[in-house]
């Protein structure tokens, strides 16, 4: 992992170079994180990029990106680590003679039991461990980038378990002690704020918010994945998600969609936006029938509008 | 920029309503550190990074900043505006008429130039300890005692003395009050300043207080009580969703019952649940929204609105001469607007609570089943008309429980033409709900008793 980060200036550069373009609010978050060991909580709409940058930010810091995805009844056994049961009784089964061997010499009961004492611990060791993400993370050769995907899609209580990891990184585990991270890695958690999220685990973060992009920004960022598309088309597209992002909408067109439609359109050949062809791709960029049908009643207007600058 | 600016900074910021620990502040103190002064908007991102932990405060941070960093930012233009602002030395400086030493003193401090005076008030000020005024009638005494640490006494007296000599030296006393009168608004301003940053914050958390305990009656005049309501919706929200996560039921969850169960050779000694159920709770509430009490419906409804990610399936109704239901006006308009336009549409006076209960049944019978709450929020008072209570123990026995909120106190609650007496046997709970403070109560008790 690069260890040396000089200005917030070389993590912008570096982002825009594998395609992502940001504010410079949020090279600032990656480079306060990195600098202060802080994890960063990213929040923000569906689509505005947090999950891609954890992996810009990976990239950048050339560690590799280890990825934990929260859902409902998300707990330990596969966040952490599990024992690897069956692994265990199948040792058993054919250390059994092995062990009869061991204690044929043994006279009592006591000292059987204190001869299977020290063999004991082999059966809660490494070669038992089944590392999950978490565990992964903590104890990987090089610093990593963690990054626990939807934190508010899981529990309250996995956030409370994470508190420990967020502000120490470091992690009990009964049978193991504690294990601490060998090297410190840079926690990124997202969440698309489907419940409220505790007040401990906000107060062990940066907080990072992503809103939808400037019509600048944008354009900046469609011209980078989008190379291909005219740029007089480009404008016309960013203006009318923007002014689309501006309406009563159930679900707002977020980045992503931005960029299926752009692509989109530069399969069908287009140079500039025009009813019919606008009419038939929307649903690329809105996803439910209301919200269609809606932008279908706006569009006239709205392509007059634009016809007349 | 010194660690104390910053945390004065932080106070200022909790005094606006932000919530900030001390390692907060001090992370924004490292962060503050690292990315330096220079660049006043890297400055400003890496506040918001470390201190701003939602998105409801960021408004009172933009705010709070701008004001704090305007004010004494020595990059800005504001320390030569305020400067300009103070008066030029007094009209012809008298020292040779000053033999005390006091005397003296005052005709220094009437000498000096604009920048002087400002970089001496600048001085004062920082020796005095701002953070602790509270309410908007001390800046008079926090402006005086600036005013004295800088030297002004010296000036009054001076004055004093002055209007005692020859008609030359009364013209020069009238001078010099009026130098004094603009010392004076400066020395006021920049007190105004300082008790915005600092005392503003601690006279809310007093006035919140104040709030929450005054009757709905009066409290429609404060204009930041939809701010405090919503606020303490949040805060119980977020009680409630905890305590519903930890009890759990539902399906049986197979494979994690059994791999839990190898390590007791089989037997299944923990059982793992798949999923909770979704909650089946059903709430409706009736409120009357007659002339008496409409201020407290207006409430309630905002209330249970604010709260809808722990109570998403409320049905509303309201009731004065008629009776209809407002869900809709709730899901197109926000809860304020909508409170007003219901009240528009159905208040008046004459309210009859057997034709409500008729009403209500004939429309949401087939609905009502035991996982249903129903709310009443009403006086009682009935007019002198039938008081239909059969009707509301028809009501009763189909849903779980029925509660009864009144605004009046209890002791009124049978004077008159309130008829509360023959709807209590039907009403599992009956409280007065006349402030702030008794509505969380209830709702808190109702999400209770929801699980």
């Amino acid at each position: 992992m690069k260890t040396r980060i000089d200005s917030v200036e070389e993590i912008t550069r570096s982002f825009a170079g594998q395609g992502y373009i940001c504010s410079e609010q949020i090279a600032l978050a990656i480079y306060l994180a990195a600098q202060l060991h802080k994890p960063v909580l990213v929040e923000g709409p569906p689509g505005v990029g947090k999950t891609e940058l954890a992996k810009a930010a990976a990239a950048f810091l050339e560690a590799p990106l280890i990825r934990l995805q929260c859902y409902e009844g998300l707990d330990e056994s596969r966040a952490l680590y599990e024992w690897k049961y069956g692994k265990q009784l199948l040792y058993t089964q054919l250390l059994r003679d092995k062990l009869g061997g061991m204690l044929a010499d043994t006279d009592s009961l006591e000292a059987s039991m204190e001869r299977l004492g020290d063999l004991g611990e082999a059966f809660y060791s490494d070669t038992f461990l089944e590392p999950r993400p978490l565990l992964h993370a903590l104890r990987s050769d090089e610093p990593a980038v963690l990054l626990i995907d939807e934190i508010d899609k899981a529990d309250q209580e996995f956030e409370a378990f994470l508190l420990e990891l967020l502000s120490d990184f470091q992690i009990s585990i009964p049978e193991l002690g504690t294990v601490k991270a060998r090297h410190q890695p840079l926690v990124l958690l997202t969440s698309n704020d489907q419940r409220e999220l505790s007040d401990a685990l906000k107060r062990r973060c940066l907080h990072l918010y992503i809103p939808y992009p400037t019509a600048e920004l944008e354009a900046q960022i469609v011209a980078t994945r989008v190379p291909d598309l005219d740029v007089r088309l480009r404008e016309q597209l960013v203006a009318f998600i923007q002014h689309l992002r501006e309406q009563d909408m159930k679900k707002l067109p977020a980045i992503s969609e931005t960029l299926d439609w752009a692509r989109a359109l530069v399969l069908l050949h287009a140079d500039s936006l025009e009813h019919a062809q606008v009419a038939d791709t929307l649903n690329l960029v809105l996803k439910t029938e209301q919200d269609v049908s809606l932008a279908r009643e706006l569009l006239p207007a709205w392509l007059r509008k634009l016809g007349k600058r | 920029m010194p660690t104390r600016r910053l945390s004065e900074f932080v106070q200022a910021l909790r005094g606006a309503g932000l919530r900030i620990s001390p390692d907060e502040a001090s992370q924004a103190m490292d962060a503050a550190a690292l990315v330096g002064y220079a660049q006043r908007q890297r400055f400003h991102d890496a506040l918001a990074l470390t201190l701003v932990k939602q998105q409801q405060d960021r408004s009172a941070f933009e705010e709070t900043f701008a004001r704090f960093f305007e004010a004494e930012d020595p990059r800005s233009d504001s320390p030569q505006d305020s400067a300009s602002s103070m008066p030029s030395p007094a009209a012809q400086p008298d020292p040779a008429s000053a033999q005390t030493p006091e005397a003296q003193q005052a005709e220094a401090l009437l000498a000096s130039t604009p920048e002087q005076l400002q970089q001496r008030m600048a001085e004062a000020a920082a020796e005095m300890d701002f953070t602790q005024m509270e309410v908007i009638t001390q800046q008079g005494i926090y402006t005086r005692r600036l005013l004295m640490n800088m030297g002004m006494g010296a000036v009054d007296d001076r004055v004093l003395q002055l209007d005692q000599g020859s008609p030359a030296q009364q013209a020069r006393a009238e001078q010099l009050r009026q130098w004094r009168t603009r010392v004076r608004e400066q020395a006021a301003a920049q007190v105004r300043r300082q008790f915005l940053l600092h005392g503003a914050g601690k006279g809310r958390a007093l006035r919140e207080q104040t709030l929450r305990a005054v009757p709905f009656r009066d409290l429609r005049e404060f204009r930041d009580v939809q701010a405090l309501v919503r606020k303490m919706a949040r805060r119980l929200a977020s009680l409630h969703q905890r305590r519903t996560k930890t009890s759990r039921r539902g399906m049986l969850d197979a494979r994690r019952t059994m791999v839990a169960s190898i390590r007791h050779d089989g037997v299944p000694a923990k059982l793992f649940w798949r999923r909770r159920p979704p909650r089946k709770t059903r709430v409706m509430v009736i409120c009357d929204v007659s002339s008496s009490v409409s201020d407290a419906a207006r409430f309630l409804l905002q209330f249970l609105y604010a709260m809808n990610d722990v109570l998403p399936r409320v049905r509303s109704f309201a009731f004065a001469s008629r009776f209809d239901e407002i869900t809709g006006d709730f899901a197109r308009y926000s809860p304020e607007v909508a409170v007003g336009q219901v009240l528009d549409r159905l208040s008046g006076s004459g309210t009859d609570y057997a034709e409500m209960f008729r009403a209500f049944q004939a429309r949401c019978e087939r609905e009502l089943d035991a996982h249903t709450t129903v709310i009443i929020l009403g006086d009682a008072r009935n007019n002198y008309l039938p008081d239909g209570a059969e009707t509301l123990q028809a009501i009763r026995r189909r849903v779980k429980q029925v509660w009864w909120l009144n605004p009046e106190s209890r002791s009124r609650w049978n004077s008159g033409d309130a008829v509360m007496d023959r709807y209590l046997p039907h009403c599992r709970l009956a409280r007065q709900c006349a402030t702030l403070n008794d509505l969380e109560r209830v709702v808190d008790s109702l999400l209770g008793a929801l699980d």
